[in-house]
């Protein structure tokens, strides 16, 4: 982790500074990111479209389609906990270190109740749901994402513990590149959620 | 104009090689965050994929020597062993390859210091060593027999527990190839001096930047499609199963959508690297410079739109047309570079130093390769020489005759940088004829049996092609060894080599404006980059080399 406590270098003309350098390279960085790997969940949902035209009608004749009710209500709690992240950086930007710490603390919970949900979903699916395409792409993209909240709630958690104690000034960029991997996974949700629960 | 401040003065030429040392060889077998020394490692690990890569094609020439299977035991020996010959030649040879050089010198023309992260760089290397030990494990625990492009039903049903290993392993080098590409469109877009405005970018960062969007938009898809291709193989999902309610064609699109790009990626820094070579050693600023680069973006993003031209054998008729406008749409971008290139030698002073020769090589076949593409977006012929020689010998015009005629390119004109020494031109002329006639003579040949119908990716072919299969078996040997003409010139001129001066090729982009090698930090202070990336034959260009030379030394092997 890079520690963003030592004194910016005085610009020279014309170029930034090292530090100032450094931020928008991880800017930048960050957003190429993330335009790049959210193609990997376009990808997913390509599959799931193309696997559609194999049968005349979706969900598959004889299967019940998925409830959203606990989806969407999850779905909530998650772009809840994306909000919550961000009023934390922007608790932390201004000081107010208890701020951060309790929106975060929030924003994990409903992250951790998110995820729980979609473990729900992903062993209840029905036997007859499964025999087709409409049960396995569904716990393919829900499992895909699954895989990358658990990575980066494992961040926030990593993030959130050091900024608690106080370890990073108010520039830094690892409370800010946490929060925007998690609103990845907030906007990749969304993508899989629309998909998965209201196109028919 | 240069204020090129290095305390080195005009002294003698031993002063100027002491002033740098050459980084250690231990150093390139350890992890480091110099970009220098990872471009070095990346250039060296492929170059060894490449030697092995091409002992299995001297493999498969002697199989294919006479009709009969004799070599090989069995039809599925044979499968798997073109399979990782092309996975070697792609994955793990020309993707990493162009790293290499990118990684090497698209810092050094920036003028910047390191590239933008300067960890995950060497990550992404050392990610590639692992990869390439599980991809060959595979290949010798039970080999994947699918080729490289690994369709379903014969990757899923038929190829051994090495196809399973095959896609975790290309998976890694995927990973690394975006972790790459991100740091090269950061370096790219924020490292520059604040005077080099991105229409005084060298073509090569121009050709880097479009691939690396290239890489990082296309590569997810390939992650995809191996997440699918695993979970059928190790988890009992159906995804590429009709009986499962799956579909064989889901494979063919999301992996074309990810490998058709891919060629682009492969290509496209070789595009770069004939540019700079070609405007350097004929001493004229590149023809068209604004068009060439928009033309790399214009390549990149026409790409995506073209992979269904892989599948017009399976795909709905009716996309078909479609997808063979845009194929031929993108010749168009291409085109543009090829005349760019003749006009910028046009009326050149051209040295004929073995980069420029090998540039000129790729000039002459990837215009073959070329135009043999648009033959086969013509939809007629393609469906006339599908799965034959003909497409065999096109992409190997593309991927050989381009490529790694470039790579040779850039070889022999960046080694003065990365080593300090000039290689041996005479070596250097021997080795570019016996590759340009060992190449041509391998794969000319092989348009005229695919357009006669033999099929590629068989052991076993009709006598009457017996002729034809012994001539290019034999030009292919011939081709082989040529590897070790350049193999020699690299290690003898290494270490005896004439020293080469901060700027041998009297260049102006700025990886020359330093000396040769680059200390750690690349300049000694910030470099002062020349209006014109490749404004030769004027006035302010003689006075900024002069400039250059008083800097570091005047010192001038090549003359």
């Amino acid at each position: 982790m890079t520690s963003y406590a030592e004194p910016r270098e005085k610009p020279k003309l014309g170029r930034p500074s090292e530090a100032d350098l450094r931020l928008k390279n991880n800017r930048l960085g960050m957003t190429i990111f993330q335009l790049s790997w959210i193609m990997a969940f376009v990808a997913m949902i390509i599959v799931n479209w193309q696997l559609r035209f194999s049968y005349s009608e979706w969900p598959p004749a004889g299967v019940a389609p998925f409830d959203p009710l606990l989806p969407s209500s999850a779905t909530l709690a998650l772009l809840l906990s994306a909000f919550l992240v961000r009023r934390g950086v922007e608790a932390q930007r201004s000081g107010h270190l208890i701020g951060f710490t309790m929106c975060w603390r929030g924003a994990m919970a409903l992250g951790v109740a998110f995820m729980a949900v979609i473990i729900y979903e992903f062993v209840n699916v029905s036997a007859a749901a499964m025999a087709t395409q409409y049960g396995i792409t569904m716990r393919l993209m829900t499992g895909f994402h699954f895989v990358h909240a658990l990575a980066i709630v494992a961040v926030l958690l990593h993030v959130y513990r050091k900024g608690s104690r106080g370890h990073y000034s108010s520039d830094s960029w690892a409370l800010e590149g946490a929060a925007k991997l998690w609103y990845f996974v907030t906007l990749a949700w969304m993508l899989f959620y629309v998909v998965l629960y209201w196109i028919r | 104009m240069a204020t090129i401040a290095v305390p080195l003065g005009a002294e003698a030429e031993e002063q100027v090689a002491d002033a740098v040392k050459r980084p250690a060889l231990s150093e390139y077998l350890r992890w480091s965050v110099d970009h220098k020394i990872i471009g070095v490692q990346y250039g060296i690990a492929s170059f060894i994929f490449f030697i092995v890569g091409g002992a299995m094609a001297m493999l498969i020439r002697l199989e294919l020597w006479s009709p009969d299977l004799d070599l090989m035991v069995s039809g599925a020996a044979y499968n798997s062993l073109f399979t990782i010959h092309g996975t070697i030649m792609i994955f793990l040879f020309i993707i990493p390859m162009w790293a290499a050089f990118g990684n090497f010198v698209v810092p050094l023309q920036l003028g910047a210091k390191d590239m933008a992260f300067p960890w995950l760089n060497a990550f992404a290397f050392w990610l590639i060593p692992p990869a390439a030990i599980v991809v060959l494990l595979g290949y010798f625990v039970s080999p994947a027999e699918a080729g490289w492009t690994s369709y379903p039903p014969l990757s899923t049903l038929f190829s051994g527990d090495g196809q399973t290993l095959w896609a975790l392993g290309a998976h890694l080098l995927g990973i690394s190839s975006i972790m790459g590409s991100i740091n090269f469109i950061v370096t790219i877009f924020n490292m520059r001096p604040p005077e080099m405005t991105v229409w005084r970018m060298p073509l090569l960062c121009w050709a880097v930047l479009a691939t690396s969007i290239i890489a990082v938009m296309a590569t997810p898809f390939l992650a995809g499609a191996l997440t699918l291709l695993l979970l059928d193989r190790v988890a009992g999902t159906t995804f590429f199963d009709a009986a499962g309610g799956g579909d064989v064609l889901l494979w063919q699109n999301i992996f074309w959508f990810y490998s058709h790009p891919a060629v682009y990626i492969m290509v496209l820094p070789g595009m770069g690297v004939l540019s700079e070579v070609l405007a350097i050693h004929s001493r004229k600023p590149v023809f068209g410079y604004r068009m060439v680069g928009l033309s790399s973006m214009g390549i990149a993003f026409v790409g995506f739109t073209v992979w269904a031209h892989h599948m017009f054998t399976s795909l709905q008729p009716e996309l078909r047309i479609p997808f063979m406008i845009t194929t031929m749409i993108i010749a168009v971008p291409t085109g543009i570079k090829m005349f760019s290139w003749l006009g910028t030698i046009w009326g050149g002073k051209i040295r004929f130093t073995s980069a420029m020769l090998f540039a000129l090589g790729f000039l002459s076949l990837f215009v073959i390769g070329g135009i043999t593409g648009v033959m086969l977006a013509a939809l007629p012929f393609d469906i006339h020489v599908h799965d034959t020689y003909f497409v065999v010998s096109h992409f190997h015009f593309v991927l050989f005759g381009g490529s790694v005629f470039a790579i040779y390119a850039a070889l022999y004109h960046w080694f003065p940088k990365i080593t300090g020494r000039m290689m041996n031109e005479r070596l250097g002329v021997i080795h570019f004829v016996f590759t340009y006639l060992g190449f041509l003579f391998t794969f000319f040949p092989m348009h005229i049996v695919g357009m006669l119908g033999m099929p590629r990716r068989v052991a076993v072919y009709d006598a009457r092609f017996t002729d034809w299969n012994q001539f290019i078996s034999f030009s292919a040997f011939v081709l082989g060894f040529s590897t070790f003409i350049v193999i020699y010139n690299i290690i003898r001129s290494y270490y005896r080599g004439p020293i080469a001066g901060a700027n041998p090729w009297r260049a102006l982009t700025l990886e020359w404006q330093t000396t040769s090698p680059p200390p750690p930090t690349n300049f000694v202070d910030d470099p002062i980059p020349f209006e014109e990336p490749y404004g030769y034959g004027t006035a302010a260009s003689a006075a900024y080399l002069e400039a250059v030379d008083e800097a570091f030394g005047r010192d001038d092997p090549s003359q």
